[in-house]
């Protein structure tokens, strides 16, 4: 069999505006208007729909045509470059009915799209389009109050949509999880839809990328995403405190940064070795990180979010104020915290060694934290030479396949292994 | 043919089977036989008894239905001031049903506890003393704050002497039919230093090699099993590879799952044996202890451990050049 890529954004579309993430009441002024058409026409022939990229102003149109069991004639602002374009699709708008007899909504989408000389006498075109309309038009853009528009708006219904917000987003994105057959972290997925910042296209795609051949999708799958696009500004961040000349200056970048303070904390604490070549300096930088994070673990325990500003000091003016021999020839990128990406890859190996140990500290007196030095390398030892005497452990400690996998680090020996436990 | 680990299977199941640590158990037994304990505190090494004779006191207070009495905290585990506040609260203060009034708390490697946690436990402690006696196993006594030390009665728990040591695992190799020679027990006894538990272990994994066991293999054995190689990480750092070393520091405690505190404990032990200037032995060791510390209390260990190797590059730097 196979696969094509199909983009979620087509795949998952709304069939009908009740599937519309936001944005009822403007949905409802723009179905009511459609609706008045069979009344007669109205005083305004236009509708003109505005709002951010993605929020879902097209669908909305598309949708409400299908429910009304309209036709839709639909023209993107790169099939009307012109005037002359423009005048032939005239002829649409000046019927309600098409030819075979259903009602019709004519669409001039991205309406953005027209500027400059090229599209010179676009906007005009299109108004004189509206003023002899017979049927529904709809203009799409996204922002109303350009001033090309001025004239043209005038004669337009004018609907605002808004940005969706990320709880409504998220459900969305939910329900095309569950379409797929994807388990997914309810926090990851509110991660997606607030980094969106209402842009609901866009959130399904990066769903799309996040998640597309996964069983479950985690929180540590998705967190990282936040940093792709701001790495611009984080490098700026940290220049400034790995090569702050001044206290002050070190600590103001920490209100420039758009990371939270402990991922800021990973940038620095991944990037200070390379920035930081003097071996005396290299000691004080990361002994000033290391006392930040000290700073940390006390506001962990009391709760003091005070304590914060003691954190800050250490972490940017301490690094900053560290270098004192240290002189770096050319430019070193910085680097993606790599310990965080470590970290999200191993998360089901941690686990999985965690329930080990669990099962270990049942039988053995021993805590979680101490069973990978105190017992498993011992029990590896064993699986791995005696296939009897592990069975026999595996039963005791009550030990799964993937456990056993595990301990021995060898498939073919777990197999062995487990082909006796059952 | 066994089909448990044997330092679990050769677990004394009564204060009269364990081997030794014998002025303690004689005041253990004396406890049972009063039928009366106050808080203890279990302080000593690793693979000393200390949990042993906890959970035989226990055995020997309630008979075999002792679990129903007894509870096993681990304060690696849970180590934070919630688990305080409410498991430890929960059980302490819940009436035991049976002849003896109290239940026992084995609280288990209790100087991995937070200070905080530790306040919290004086006054449970204080509060529900007639419905529950704690019983803390540490391996630094001084770990444990002053005023919970004050409130218990204190048992210093030593390393086996030789004798003991060979004595017990001689009879679990015959038990088990191993063919232990005199320098396979020798070496098992030079590489674990006295903790019993240890000792089993390698004895077991030396064993499921089928061969007999000589100092070859028990060395064999400790060096796959030690997936710490704390001495190369020092040796990266104070070559001046800074990155190198994280890495490995990484790996342990990522890849390995080592505990922080581990890495530390072992990295204390190596600081004595590196070829560097003497002062600087003491120097380290005195940021190792800082840093020990901090984990306790909670903090990032590869952040902590880190610095540490920083410290370590300084230094190695700092050599080459007086040479």
């Amino acid at each position: 069999m196979q696969f094509l890529y199909t983009a979620w954004t087509v795949k998952h579309k709304p069939k009908s505006t009740t599937e519309i993430v936001g944005n009822p009441s403007a949905i409802k002024t723009l179905s009511e208007w459609l609706q008045s058409w069979d009344k007669g026409v109205p005083k305004k022939r236009a509708a003109f729909l505005y709002g951010s990229p993605g929020v879902g102003k097209t669908v909305t149109v598309e949708t409400l045509a299908h429910d009304l069991h309209m036709e839709l004639v639909e023209k993107n602002a790169s099939d009307y470059r012109t005037e002359d374009a423009i005048n032939r699709f005239a002829g649409l708008a000046s019927q309600y009915s098409s030819l075979f007899g259903g009602k019709r909504i004519v669409l001039l989408d991205e309406l953005d799209g027209l500027m400059g000389n090229a599209d010179k006498g676009g906007v005009k075109a299109t108004t004189n389009i509206i003023k002899t309309a017979r049927c529904p038009v709809i203009l799409i853009a996204n922002n109303a109050y350009d001033t090309r528009f001025r004239t043209l708006r005038t004669y337009c219904l004018l609907i605002d949509f808004k940005n969706p917000i990320s709880s409504s987003i998220a459900k969305r994105l939910q329900y095309i999880c569950e379409r797929e057959g994807i388990q997914a972290d309810e926090n990851a997925l509110k991660f997606i839809a607030q980094r969106s910042g209402g842009d609901v296209r866009s959130a399904v795609n990066d769903l799309q990328a996040l998640a597309q051949g996964k069983k479950h999708l985690t929180y540590d799958d998705v967190s990282w995403l936040a940093y792709r696009d701001r790495q611009e500004s984080i490098f700026n961040v940290l220049k400034m405190i790995v090569y702050g000349r001044t206290s002050y200056g070190a600590k103001q970048a920490v209100d420039m940064a758009d990371v939270d303070i402990d991922m800021l904390f990973e940038w620095i604490y991944e990037n200070v070795p390379a920035h930081f070549t003097d071996p005396h300096d290299l000691a004080q930088a990361m002994d000033a990180l290391a006392m930040a994070d000290v700073y940390r673990g006390r506001i962990r325990a009391s709760q003091n979010w005070g304590f914060i500003r003691y954190v800050i000091d250490y972490m940017t003016a301490g690094v900053a104020m560290a270098r004192q021999n240290s002189t770096v020839q050319g430019w070193i990128p910085f680097k993606f915290p790599s310990r965080i990406m470590m970290l999200s890859r191993s998360k089901a190996q941690r686990a999985l060694r965690k329930n080990i140990g669990l099962k270990i500290k049942r039988k053995f007196h021993i805590s979680v934290a101490r069973a990978p030095t105190e017992v498993l390398p011992f029990l590896r030892i064993i699986f791995k030479n005696d296939v009897h005497k592990a069975v026999g452990i595996a039963k005791w400690l009550d030990l799964d396949e993937e456990m056993i996998e595990y301990i021995v680090g060898n498939k073919a020996k777990a197999g062995q292994i487990t082909a006796f436990l059952h | 043919m066994s089909f448990e680990m044997w330092a679990e299977k050769y677990r004394p199941k009564s204060l009269a089977g364990m081997v030794d640590q014998k002025t303690i158990v004689e005041r253990l037994k004396s406890f049972a036989k009063s039928r009366n304990v106050p808080h203890c505190i279990f302080a000593g090494p690793p693979g000393t008894g200390k949990t042993t004779a906890a959970l035989c006191l226990a055995r020997d207070l309630y008979g075999e239905g002792y679990r129903e009495h007894l509870m096993e905290l681990n304060a690696s585990d849970e180590r934070g001031i919630n688990v305080v506040r409410e498991t430890v609260k929960t059980f302490a203060r819940s009436r035991s049903i049976g002849e003896i009034p109290f239940k026992i708390l084995i609280l288990d490697e209790a100087d991995n506890m937070t200070s905080d946690a530790q306040q919290a436990l004086r006054r449970t402690m204080e509060r529900y003393t007639e419905t529950c006696r704690f019983v803390m196993c540490a391996n630094y006594s001084g770990k444990i704050i002053e005023p919970i030390q004050s409130r218990c009665a204190p048992f210093r728990f030593t390393f086996l002497p030789p004798e003991e040591h060979d004595k017990y695992i001689k009879h679990i190799a015959e038990a088990e039919g191993v063919q232990l020679l005199p320098d396979g027990l020798e070496a098992i006894f030079e590489v674990c230093g006295g903790d019993l538990r240890r000792a089993i272990n390698t004895l077991q994994a030396a064993a499921s090699m089928n061969k007999p066991v000589d100092a070859k293999l028990v060395y064999t054995v400790t060096g796959k099993a030690s997936p710490a190689d704390v001495q190369k990480m020092l040796n990266t750092a104070i070559g001046g590879d800074f990155l190198g070393a994280r890495k490995q520091l990484r790996d342990m405690i990522q890849k390995y799952g080592v505990a922080g505190i581990d890495i530390i404990r072992q990295i204390h032990k190596e600081i004595f044996k590196m070829a560097i200037p003497e002062p600087l032995k003491i120097k380290l060791a005195g940021i190792t202890g800082e840093i020990d510390y901090r984990l306790v209390e909670g903090s990032d260990e590869e952040v902590q451990l880190s610095a540490l190797l920083a410290k370590l590059v300084e230094e190695g730097s700092e050599i080459k050049k007086a040479n």
